[in-house]
């Protein structure tokens, strides 16, 4: 693809001061108008957050592990939540099981809104940006009425939930899924239709399903090649609700190139999860059951672990986080967590999926992949 | 990609025990299958995985610094077809561990092994792109996550960074 005729390379350095690039840049060899080489740059974000929760103590550490992905601080916090609980063998209340995953999925969409007119507004269709973003103040208005918080809502806790629904609560998340059911159809054909968003994405990034794997991507970029990898339903929790209910993980198959994906099969596959996650919360609402929200011993044991090793995973809105964690006996701080962020791994796939685009197409390849500083700088 | 029948932990662990004896295999609960593999055979271990399992994905590669010069490298796999993760532990000893990497055979594992590399110190070779990742050019001391690296206010100074001024104990015009 690359043009032999020219022959002087130019170094172009994408961000960090560039309006797309926010806290992240990466040096493209131009060859003409085509990058033949992509360095992606980390650390403008680095705060060590694995050696900070080095030293602070259960209860704290999923604090840190919500700052990482602010737009999905419900999903980003919960692997370490999980590990926890799996240490200290705690029983989670069945409703805060329901509750947990409910908020979950709410915490899904919002990001997916995000991402929607971010993504819309990197390929320069500006009206797109803010009809999402209107609609996902909603969710941040339910967040709110929950946890006091529109963002750091540090919700999951050891053994269950900080926070009771109430009326006002559910009133509010009822709203906001309205009118995103009302809404989104119209804004999705909209965009979709439109021969430019068309034009710029399709066959930009494109990859087969097994370089995704080796690339190690998850989430909706491996879906949409067709795979429906999704923790949700081949490791579910036990303490997440996600089995209670009967839902299909949705996958995208694109008939020009099937077992591959590009910029738009990800927009298709990225519409497709905020319909399921609707699905998946309209079917959880009404078995909320009656109960207490937390453990009462919960506190108490998440003061000091026993020794163990745990692994705590859940599928992101953006592909597959973990955080293992290590303990030893007694100890009120962890000895050793490690933080694995989905977008590690895609903003690191940039190095091969880049090189032969045009220098235009970069940022659909970098949006397509739904990356988040903060999960690779951590 | 559907071609393959799902195989358990457990024979997959006893096809890596017959294939290279020196590896040990633990099916653990959870569908976990832990693995303690000399660090001269990871590479094997890790390119049967690749030709074995046909959706192998590369989760992650970290390091645990247990103290004593000692320290471990863990490598996370997870197969969908087999539901099973693969968790693969390196022990490493010595001041300047180094172990052979897999980033040719996991093209993912590359910016994990880079991390652990900065972060603890632990030596990939072959390894093609060690430079820092995370870390900035200045920082002073090594290894970060090392349980000998000092956190502490005092690295202000040592690393030539201003102190935090402190808090004003009487109230002033403003400038």
């Amino acid at each position: 693809m690359s043009p032999d005729i020219l022959d002087e390379t130019t170094e172009v350095w994408f961000g960090p001061q560039h309006v797309s690039a926010h806290g992240w840049a990466a040096k493209l060899t131009l060859v003409g108008d085509y990058v033949v080489e992509c360095d992606p740059n980390a650390g403008y974000f680095h705060r060590s957050a694995e050696k900070c929760l080095e030293f602070r103590n259960f209860r704290q550490g999923s604090l840190i592990m919500e700052r990482l992905c602010m737009l999905e601080a419900f999903l980003a916090e919960y692997p370490y939540i999980q590990a926890v609980e799996k240490i200290a063998e705690l029983e989670v209340p069945e409703r805060a099981k329901v509750m947990r995953t409910i908020m979950m999925e709410a915490s899904r969409i919002h990001s997916l809104q995000f991402w929607w007119g971010q993504f819309s507004a990197e390929l320069g269709l500006f009206a797109m940006l803010l009809w999402p973003w209107v609609d996902r103040e909603f969710f941040l208005d339910t967040f709110e009425e929950l946890s006091g918080s529109r963002h750091a809502v540090s919700y999951s806790t050891p053994g269950g939930v900080k926070y009771d629904f109430n009326d006002k609560v559910l009133k509010k998340l009822d709203i906001a899924l309205e009118r995103f059911e009302d809404r989104m159809p119209m804004m999705r054909d909209m965009l979709m239709g439109s021969p430019t968003f068309r034009a710029r994405t399709e066959g930009i990034g494109q990859y087969t399903l097994k370089q995704g794997l080796k690339f190690g991507l998850s989430g909706p970029p491996i879906k949409a090649c067709g795979l429906p990898m999704d923790l949700r339903k081949d490791a579910p929790d036990p303490n997440l609700a996600y089995d209670m209910i009967d839902w299909e993980v949705p996958v995208t198959e694109s008939k020009e190139h099937p077992g591959e994906s590009d910029a738009y099969d990800r927009m298709v596959q990225r519409f497709k999860e905020m319909e399921t996650s609707v699905e998946i919360i309209r079917k959880l609402l009404p078995l909320v059951p009656e109960g207490p929200i937390i453990d009462s011993k919960a506190r108490a044991k998440a003061n000091r672990l026993p020794e163990g090793e745990a692994y705590g995973r859940v599928e992101g809105t953006r592909g597959i986080s973990t955080l293992w964690l290590k303990t030893t006996d007694k100890a009120q701080t962890p000895y050793r967590a490690k933080i694995r962020g989905p977008c590690f791994n895609s903003y690191y796939s940039l190095k091969h999926l880049v090189p032969g685009a045009k220098f235009a197409d970069f940022i659909v390849v970098f949006g397509s992949l739904d990356p988040y500083p903060g999960w690779w700088d951590r | 990609m559907s071609e393959g029948a799902p195989i358990s932990a457990a024979t997959f662990g006893r096809q890596i025990v017959n294939k290279f004896p020196g590896v040990e295999c633990i099916p653990k609960e959870d569908g976990i299958l832990e693995c303690i593999v000399p660090a001269d055979k990871i590479r094997d271990v890790v390119g049967m995985i690749d030709e074995e399992i046909h959706d192998a994905f590369p989760e992650s590669v970290f390091g645990v610094d247990l103290q004593e010069d000692k320290y471990e490298l863990i490598y996370i796999f997870w197969s969908r077809t087999n539901r099973t993760q693969y968790h693969l532990r390196v022990s490493l000893e010595g001041s300047n561990p180094e172990v052979e990497t897999v980033c040719d055979i996991f093209p993912g594992m590359e910016w994990h092994e880079r991390e652990t590399h900065e972060m603890f110190g632990i030596g990939f070779k072959g390894h093609p792109d060690l430079r820092l990742l995370l870390l900035p050019e200045e920082l002073e001391g090594k290894f970060p996550l090392r349980k000998s690296f000092v956190t502490d206010r005092a690295r202000l100074e040592e690393a030539d960074r201003t102190p935090p001024k402190p808090n004003a104990t009487e109230g002033g015009a403003s400038e």
